[in-house]
């Protein structure tokens, strides 16, 4: 059997590397949250800047391309947004309901429609066929509305 | 306070001598007024219920409205004109202090209350042409000019000045009670254009058919442009 001091010390760093442990989870939760949101933020300046293309009298094939690639990289990306400890619990001031973790496969699914629409706007994008783009970014903004209304709060005051 | 009941025409503020019934406010100024009045609380309700086509087609609406009513204040029929009611610091005061000179129209605070108004009109429609929503699916047709982040903040305000705005039209709503209340005809007038003038007071002047028909080509044209994203080469409305 060890002597007192060896278990002692031992125990103080079990404590130690558990602490550093949680704090470690917090703070990558916290990041996780933050990453999220930046991307998020991004993807909607692909959709404004998508939907400005569509508006637009002669629009620029080549920076509808980019704009929906940027969506549809975003789609497949987005399940990896999501780690765990990066809901309301990490401290950041987050939209993210708790349901995402609590109701995993519905989110996947969520997921999973909008990495679908999104695939089929960059191929409309790469063919450049405007027309399938045009009616491709309802159905993506559908896609958007669909994993919101479940997993997203309201905006935070 | 000595204005009088009248049996059949609408007294208006001023004392109680002899009375005409005379076109106040022209028909233009009217459809201004009830076409904001009805335009407004649509507004609000097509954004609160996510009709955002409809919303920006209320907006784009008003906007031409406004510019229409901007000229009208200088060009328009006597009654509709800036300078026929826009009073100043002294005058102001002395109706605040009770003192009731006859006046046609709108009172010096009424007449101050109007511009605070149309002033709010056009910082809450300039602010949502610029707005963009969370997820960058729908916004203003000038949103293009600004980067998402900017149009997001915009959109912040856009919500918050819209309580300037509902402030604005409860004062209005409770002045008008208030002067009804006392026996000032004030509403039906601005149905009608109608109201009684002093006599010996000359009517407004009425507004050349002219100024009427370019003040109207300036606001559809406005509208117009603003609702294609002022786009030189312009596609579809937004």
């Amino acid at each position: 059997m060890a002597s007192l001091n060896v278990r002692s010390a031992a125990g103080g760093l079990a404590l130690a590397l558990l602490a550093a442990g949680a704090l470690a989870a917090g703070l990558s939760g916290a990041a996780g949250a933050k990453d999220r949101q930046a991307h998020m933020k991004a993807l909607g300046a692909a959709a404004k800047a998508l939907g400005e293309q569509m508006h637009a009298g002669a629009p620029d094939k080549a920076a509808v391309k980019l704009q929906s690639d940027r969506i549809e990289a975003a789609a497949k990306a987005l399940p990896t947004w999501f780690p765990p400890g990066s809901g309301p619990e990490s401290g950041v001031k987050t939209r993210a309901l708790p349901a995402i973790w609590r109701d995993a496969p519905g989110f996947a699914a969520a997921g999973q429609r909008f990495a679908q629409q999104a695939a089929k706007l960059g191929a409309a994008a790469d063919a450049g066929d405007l027309a399938a783009v045009g009616g491709q970014m309802s159905a993506v903004g559908g896609a958007c509305k669909g994993c919101h209304d479940k997993f997203r709060g309201p905006e935070t005051k | 306070m000595t204005e009088g009941r009248a049996s059949s025409d609408q007294p208006v503020h001023g004392p109680a001598a002899a009375r005409r019934s005379m076109l106040l406010w022209d028909l233009p100024t009217r459809i201004v007024h009830w076409l904001i009045a009805l335009l407004a609380p649509f507004s609000w309700w097509s954004a609160s219920h996510d009709h955002l086509p409809w919303h920006r087609l209320s907006g784009y609406t008003v906007l031409g409205l406004l510019v229409f009513r901007l000229i009208w204040g200088f060009a328009g029929g006597g009654g509709a004109r800036f300078a026929g009611f826009l009073r100043g610091p002294r005058e102001v005061l002395a109706y605040l202090r009770g003192r009731r000179a006859a006046f046609l129209g709108h009172n010096p605070l009424g007449g101050w209350s109007v511009a605070a108004m149309l002033a709010a009109l056009v910082l809450q429609v300039g602010l949502g042409l610029f707005s963009v929503d969370e997820d960058g699916l729908e916004a203003g047709p000038l949103a293009r000019f600004v980067t998402f982040a900017a149009g997001r903040a915009i959109a912040r305000i856009h919500h918050l000045t819209f309580w300037l705005l509902v402030g604005l039209v409860a004062l209005h709503l409770a002045a008008i009670g208030f002067y009804e209340l006392r026996g000032a005809r004030i509403t039906l007038p601005m149905i009608t254009g109608r109201a009684l003038l002093a006599e010996g007071s000359s009517p407004p002047r009425p507004a050349r058919l002219a100024s009427f028909l370019l003040a109207a080509a300036v606001a559809l044209a406005v509208a117009w442009f603003v609702a294609h994203g002022l786009r030189l080469r312009p596609g579809t409305a937004i």
